[in-house]
């Protein structure tokens, strides 16, 4: 296991230092023109800290972008092994700062999607795959497949309508209330709770479908095995059969996948947390994106690669930690 | 037995059949045990498509993309707008109607169209009138290169200017005068009238910016002018002649004058003018011969009772002429006469009918556009009205008056005699800092229709920049629809041949594709794409070269899921006994792997495309959604969300995302119902 799990991290590493070289050789190229302009953007922005000249030598001295793309790279690759990541152009603060101030807003929006999405939705799969062709089974499955189909944007725009403008029990976007500077500490909490309750519902209608849908895959999958044929021919009770037999190798695929989208929780979600302006870190890099902000980028890509191989390793992991049968290689 | 073909022996009985004629029951040859056709047995295909068409979902969504393709493809081509047709519509905008200002530059009209104001005379004339009329003068004269001139007050809004031969006679009084100017280098001095003796001798040497002489008890004081030139004044005292001497009566009369105040006087048949310089200093002009008038200069506009007559200067000028100094007023112009006369202050021009023609007014008023179509009525109207506001001390004032009436599409309205109608409207005059006054009312106008509620004319309606919705919902749908099949046509391209490389190969090529694979797994594919969008917005491409670029891109991006897949198929059937055949007849590698390995995955491979398009349409919708995938002017379904994305939008022109962002849904739930049961009638023990 430990062998594997070393072997796994190490094909990760390098898996990653390509990833990172591919979306480096992406920035290296961007048109230089339009860093320039941007970074005289941002030296004319009131109360600017460093010249125009002064952010492009910033730029340079960490990416290396005046060097050749190898070379660069290089340059690049042992700062940021450092933690040496440079000042974000947008956010004008260093870009691990901007880091610490979001990532966390993201986490608690994604991991309250995370926990509802598992209440509903299993759940829910399940009784479609006990009762096969039943309308409980019709009706999941037509759901789920709506849920899959919507686009983000369209599912918020639905939300903050009908929600927003005609009931008027949110706020269309923002993470603060108007009155948030006079509320007390509980009220302040309440008050970013209220902000948060439409991305979530966005985030989870997305979501749902997909978790829907390998829930009773899964599921029927076992109620067709041999042993669970085996246990009703033996009499044990259907409610044991399900919940005992059935529920316990279900759980197998699930935990796995589920595992594997923990790390996804700090990733952000771009789209949602940029409708509703949620100040997390999926809102912060596409702002920095639409402005060239490339320490920033940079950061985020880096992030974000590492999430969704973790997400892997850990998944691969926990299939042999949860399944006895499996053994590792 | 051989090897039948079923379809081949079932067709052959349906012929058998048909040549029989009629085909009766008893005729109908009797079935052999060993007869193929006693067993009805489907081909593969049409196995697959019975099993596919009992899923009552999968239909729905066939029929739906059925639907959806004819609509895009084919809508168009029905439908009687384009997606790039702006519509425009009338309807009553608040305009600024007209603008009216009081005149305040006076205007020069030449009275002989032979006579001509030298330019730089003309050029200050305003500035000449002006000081006039604060110093409170009634008479200027201004020398110009070749002739003098005389400005005369006849009202205070008309000003005579007046030609003739005029010369500096001398000047009077005490103060500084001009005599000529010292050339330093020759150390000579060029006089303007008559040369002072001795004065070059008296003063010898000029340096510096200035000096000063006393000759005859004379002062003259030398200030420099041009480098090396110094004007020559001299400080004199009573009269001093710049040519000839006059004798002593004139010089009496010239004193008289003075002391009286008067502003000329004649001596000797000989009109002078005293032109004051300061109080102590006067100019004397004579006028040698007769003076003749040659322009009239008013700050009065002439508004004719006629709409947009055009008006002759040289009539503007004779009537101003004549009603200054023609007693009758009477005048002709233009080969016509004309009277006019002063009505309680207002001059007003009679043709030679006695039917009042012209009137002048302080105040020039025009449509907004500069040009002179108003009624002269509107016109006495708005002034009075400006009056009224100037007395009361307000800045704004309202006015109800007929104006022609305009219909429906903006043309003006005749009755049955060909006459204008005319509808009350209420006019707002304000004064704007700069002293002109806009007057503002309600008008019919051509503008864009912009967010038109859904009619019979627009099903639903136009977006903001006046297009038909459903017709870029059309337009749109092609190119959504044009994506998805593009980019997943990249994307199984790419797919199965590394997929297929990797997986007949094994070893290090499979080594060195599945790393590459897993590195496009990792890349993430959303923020990519939205910084492409963001360099190429900023590179301001053009659209249809983003809508390439973009697919290429989610191709290149996407294809690694497709060569896991082949090349997971790919592994297990290699190793089957048909392999093993091809190996032993001795097929090239290239035809093993895309002639029979391939066909054996292509149908999982239907089924990932068929659902990979659904994604893919979702995928470009958002990135259009975001402004950073397709551009204005062409329509996607997510460039036409978001025209309308910012709240205010959102919540008023619902009928505009709405109907959109139900048919992205219809579509990828299309993609996704057919693709489950082409998966379900492909294989209908796998997996869902």
């Amino acid at each position: 296991m430990a062998k594997y799990t070393a072997k796994r991290l190490l094909y990760s590493v390098i898996i990653l230092f390509f990833v990172m070289f591919i979306i480096y050789v992406l920035m290296y190229n961007m048109p230089s023109g339009y860093v320039e302009t941007k970074a005289r953007e941002l030296a004319s922005r009131p109360g600017a800290t460093k010249s125009y000249a002064e952010w492009l030598a910033d730029l340079n001295a960490q990416y290396g972008m005046d060097k050749g793309v190898v070379q660069g790279y290089l340059v690049w690759r042992s700062n940021a092994v450092r933690g040496n990541w440079g000042d974000s152009w947008a956010w004008t603060v260093p870009v691990t700062e901007e880091f610490h101030n979001t990532v966390w807003f993201s986490f608690i929006l994604g991991f309250v999607s995370f926990v509802f999405e598992i209440i509903i939705a299993i759940p829910l799969g399940i009784t479609a795959a006990k009762n096969q062709y039943s309308f409980t089974d019709y009706f999941t499955t037509v759901v789920s497949m709506i849920c899959i189909s919507m686009p983000t944007f369209f599912v918020a725009t639905v939300l903050k309508y009908v929600f927003s403008v005609k009931l008027g029990w949110f706020d269309l976007s923002g993470m603060q209330g108007r009155d948030y500077m006079y509320l007390s500490d509980f009220g302040k909490f309440l008050d970013v709770a209220k902000h948060f309750v439409l991305p979530s519902i966005t985030i989870i209608i997305i979501s749902i479908g997909g978790l829907m849908r390998y829930t009773r895959t899964n599921m029927l999958e076992v109620l067709n095995a041999d042993y669970i044929r085996t246990a009703r021919a033996k009499g044990v009770p259907e409610k044991k059969v399900i919940n005992y037999h059935a529920f316990r190798n279900t759980l197998i695929p699930l935990v796995t996948t589920l595992g594997g989208s923990l790390p996804g929780l700090f990733s952000g979600a771009l789209i949602t947390e940029t409708l509703f302006s949620i100040r997390g870190i999926g809102y912060a890099s596409y702002t920095s994106m639409t402005q060239a902000d490339i320490p920033f980028i940079m950061f985020y890509l880096a992030f974000i690669s590492i999430l969704t191989l973790l997400g892997n390793l850990i998944s691969d992991l926990l299939y042999a930690a949860v399944d006895p049968r499996v053994r590792l290689s | 037995m051989g090897s039948y073909n079923l379809n081949e022996v079932l067709k052959e009985q349906e012929k058998r059949k048909r040549a029989q004629g009629g085909g009766s029951a008893s005729q109908e040859e009797a079935m052999k045990l060993d007869d193929v056709a006693r067993v009805k047995v489907l081909s593969p295909g049409r196995k697959v498509f019975k099993r596919f068409i009992r899923n009552r979902l999968a239909v729905f969504g066939s029929v739906t993309l059925i639907l959806l393709f004819v609509f895009s493809f084919f809508g168009p081509l029905v439908y009687p707008y384009g997606q790039k047709q702006i519509f425009y519509k009338y309807d009553v905008q608040n305009v600024n109607y007209a603008l009216a200002k009081r005149n305040t530059a006076f205007n020069g009209y030449l009275l002989d169209a032979q006579a001509e104001i030298e330019r730089d005379v003309a050029n200050a004339m305003n500035s000449n009138i002006k000081k006039m009329l604060t110093d409170g003068e009634s008479v200027m004269m201004v020398l110009g290169e070749k002739s003098g001139y005389a400005i005369t007050k006849l009202t205070d809004d008309v000003f005579l200017v007046s030609l003739g031969d005029m010369s500096r006679i001398c000047s009077a009084g005490s103060g500084e005068v001009q005599i000529g100017t010292y050339d330093a280098i020759k150390k000579a001095i060029t006089f303007s009238g008559a040369p002072v003796e001795g004065l070059a001798e008296a003063v010898g040497t000029v340096k510096g910016a200035s000096a000063e002489v006393t000759l005859d008890g004379v002062t003259y004081s030398f200030q420099r002018g041009a480098a090396k030139s110094y004007n020559v004044f001299a400080r004199l005292e009573g009269i001093h002649y710049y040519g000839e001497a006059m004798d002593e009566g004139f010089e009496t009369a010239l004193n008289q004058a003075i002391a009286a105040g008067s502003t000329s006087f004649t001596y000797g048949g000989t009109t002078y003018q005293l032109v004051a310089q300061n109080s102590t200093s006067f100019e004397v002009y004579s006028m040698s011969g007769e003076a003749r008038d040659v322009a009239l200069y008013t700050c009065l506009t002439l508004d004719t009772h006629e709409v947009g007559a055009a008006v002759s200067d040289e009539l503007k000028a004779k009537a101003l002429y004549a009603a200054a100094l023609n007693s009758n007023g009477s005048f002709t112009a233009d080969g016509e006469s004309y009277t006019i006369r002063n009505q309680e202050g207002v001059w007003v021009i009679y043709n030679a009918a006695g039917e009042e023609y012209a009137e002048f007014s302080h105040y020039s008023i025009r449509r907004y556009t500069g040009a002179d179509t108003m009624e002269y009525g509107l016109k006495q109207a708005l002034a009075e009205t400006i009056e009224e506001m100037n007395t009361a001390g307000q800045k704004s004032g309202t006015l109800t008056y007929n104006l022609p009436q305009q219909g429906e599409s903006g043309e003006y309205v005749y009755d049955a005699d060909g006459a204008l109608m005319y509808t009350e409207t209420e006019m707002k005059i304000t004064q704007r800092d700069t002293g002109e006054y806009v007057v503002n009312c309600d008008q019919v106008n051509y503008i864009i229709d912009m967010f038109a509620a859904p009619s019979a004319k627009h099903i639903l309606g136009t977006d903001g920049d006046g297009f038909d919705v459903m017709s870029r919902i059309m337009y749109g749908g092609r190119i959504s629809l044009m994506v998805g099949f593009v980019v997943i046509f990249i994307e199984t391209f790419l797919g199965v041949i590394m997929g297929g490389l990797a997986g007949y190969y094994g070893g290090w090529v499979d080594n060195l594709i599945m790393r590459l694979v897993d590195i496009f797994y990792c890349l993430p594919s959303m923020p990519i794409m939205i910084i492409l969008g963001a360099m190429m917005d900023a590179m301001r491409m053009d659209t249809y070269l983003r809508l390439i670029i973009m697919m290429a891109a989610l191709g290149i991006m996407g294809w690694a899921g497709v060569a896991r897949l082949v090349r997971g198929q790919i592994l297990s059937l290699r190793e089957q006994e048909f392999m093993i055949a091809t190996e032993a007849t001795g097929i090239k590698v290239r035809d093993r792997i895309f002639h029979h390995l391939v066909p054996n995955v292509m149908p999982q491979l239907i089924v990932t495309a068929t659902m990979g398009i659904g994604g893919v349409i979702l995928t470009e919708s958002t990135l259009s959604f975001l402004g950073l995938g397709v551009k204005h002017p062409l329509a996607t379904w997510g460039t036409i969300i978001n025209s309308v994305s910012s709240a205010s939008a959102m919540a008023h022109y619902v009928f505009i995302w709405l109907p959109v962002g139900l048919l992205i849904c219809l579509t990828v739930i299309a993609f996704n119902f057919v693709g489950d049961g082409l998966r379900d009638a492909y294989d209908p023990k796998s997996k869902r």
